[in-house]
């Protein structure tokens, strides 16, 4: 059984349509990429998933468990956790306080020091600024604060959204080394991405939205470019 | 210089008092971007409460905040949940309409249950006076005042940089839609702020019931100082709220003084047009 499965689900913005009987599943300890150009559905995607937008119809069942209609503080304290486009850091905090507050469930807080220094090692960068400002930061520290921050709460799922938006090709590349360490701790990871390439590169599994609904899906080594340039652009 | 050196030292210490009325509409705004206008009711509803409390169980007023704090919290927590919270994505108006009505029911219910009698929380610290240098005295109630004033300021910005319930708090204010996806009951978090909130009125409802006579209606005039308060010290700042708190006492205190007890209030809202208009975000707020 996935650990996430999610199946016809039809989101709205009000009386707008944004996702059309989107299926999606998620094996465990795998990297699955979602992928699609702007206005593609993607972030409509994960703020169905997270419980930030509530779905019209269709299920969403996450380790055996309906999600769908749970509040996203539920959802988080489920084992699922997402990493904003924007990295979203809070600004009245400190590194130290960004990193503390993700471990706000109560599983978390038990264990918040052994986590805090698990991720200190994974981005040692961070502990040089812990008393910092989060928003003082750079935006590749941002990023690495925002991963840090999620993984906090112990998830055994995490969403990246747009991890490499805006960022120099050689800290992208660190964060994505990052991601790989992660999903060799086990956690199962979803990339949504505009970086076709790099993304393809690190999947085992892969998603292409289009205008809402999904257009491709498979192993990226047995999709050609032409396939997934159609799916794409819808060329 | 010695004469002003009294209303200086009053001055101080009734803005520490100040500080406390202040803080409760501060760190709503703050927190959720709302104004809060039953913040003065709820303060003179504590010091009725604390009233019943020292008349029934001969308690120390001071004392009976052991009663009256926990009560509030409760209060202020049943309010955000009830009401507020319906209403917080809809702007300021739907929230400020509310807190209004709010404080037209509490003074009524007062009225209806204390009538309009002039109150006061006996204690002797009002008679008592302390020695400054043999030059003059203060009454010891202002020392307790400020002294409460400050710890409760400590305390809070304590709780708010050290506890997951603070950090939480300032989060929520920061980005709602993050604190969600942190695992954070957004709608209980802001009911806990309002419960803090709803302490401090408490704590200062009861200074202040101690300090001067009250009425159901007095709520009011504390809210225009609360006003006061944020506005000079900068909105949701807490080190602003409590200079603030300083800034109108002493203001106040020597505008009495120079032009004549009758200008007291006017000075300190005198000050408050001048900095109203040299520094429209209060003296320490930033956003």
């Amino acid at each position: 059984m996935p650990l996430l499965e999610m199946k016809d689900v039809d989101t709205f913005y009000g009386e707008l349509q944004a996702l059309f009987k989107v299926s999606i599943e998620v094996d465990r300890g795998r990297i699955v990429s979602v992928l699609g150009a702007n206005g593609a559905g993607k972030s409509t995607l994960l703020k169905s998933i997270s419980g930030l937008l509530e779905t019209r119809s269709g299920n969403i069942v996450f380790d055996g468990k309906r999600i769908d209609g749970l509040p996203p503080h539920d959802i988080v304290d489920l084992g699922l956790s997402l990493v904003p486009e924007g990295r979203k850091i809070f600004s009245s905090l400190t590194v130290r306080e960004n990193l503390m507050i993700g471990s706000y469930t109560p599983k978390a807080r038990k264990q918040s020091h052994k986590t805090l220094k698990g991720i200190l090692k994974l981005f040692p960068s961070l502990h040089a600024r812990i008393s910092q400002k989060g928003t003082d930061l750079s935006g590749g520290e941002q990023q690495m604060l925002a991963i840090g921050r999620a993984l906090m709460s112990r998830p055994r799922f995490i969403i990246f959204d747009e991890i490499s938006l805006g960022l120099s090709p050689l800290v992208v590349k660190e964060l994505y080394r990052a991601v790989k360490k992660i999903n060799q701790e086990g956690m199962t990871v979803v990339l949504v991405e505009q970086d076709v390439k790099r993304s393809l590169k690190v999947a085992d599994f892969a998603y292409i939205l289009q205008e809402g609904k999904v257009t491709l899906q498979g192993n990226p080594r047995h999709l050609t470019e032409e396939t997934v340039k159609r799916a794409y652009f819808g060329l | 210089m010695i004469e002003y050196l009294e209303p200086l030292i009053n001055g101080i210490l009734l803005g520490g008092l100040y500080g406390v009325v202040g803080i409760g509409l501060s760190m709503v705004f703050g927190i959720m971007r709302q104004v809060n206008l039953a913040h003065g009711e709820l303060m003179i509803l504590s010091s009725y409460l604390s009233l019943v409390f020292l008349q029934v169980l001969g308690l120390h007023p001071l004392v009976t905040l052991i009663l009256v704090a926990p009560l509030m919290f409760f209060i202020g927590y049943l309010i955000q949940i009830l009401l507020f919270n319906r209403v917080m994505q809809r702007g300021m108006e739907p929230f400020l309409m509310i807190s209004f009505g709010l404080s037209i029911i509490i003074q009524n219910a007062l009225l209806l249950i204390f009538t309009p009698d002039a109150r006061s929380l006996e204690t002797a610290m009002v008679i008592k006076g302390v020695d400054v240098f043999g030059l003059f005295n203060i009454p010891l109630i202002y020392l307790v005042n400020f002294t409460v004033g400050a710890l409760v300021l400590t305390a809070l910005h304590q709780f708010m940089k050290r506890t997951y319930m603070g950090w939480a708090i300032n989060a929520s204010a920061d980005n709602e839609t993050a604190a969600k996806l942190m695992g954070i009951n957004v709608n209980k978090v802001y009911a806990y702020a309002l419960g803090i909130a709803a302490v401090t009125a408490a704590i200062s409802g009861v200074l202040v019931g101690m300090s001067f006579t009250f009425y159901p209606h007095s709520g009011t005039q504390y809210l225009i100082i609360a006003f006061g308060v944020v506005i000079i010290g900068g909105l949701g700042s807490l080190p602003g709220t409590f200079l603030g708190g300083l800034v109108l006492g002493v203001s106040q205190l020597f505008g009495g003084r120079i032009l004549g007890p009758g200008f007291q209030l006017l000075s300190g809202y005198i000050i408050l047009l001048i900095i109203l208009t040299v520094r429209p975000q209060g003296i320490l707020g930033g956003r």
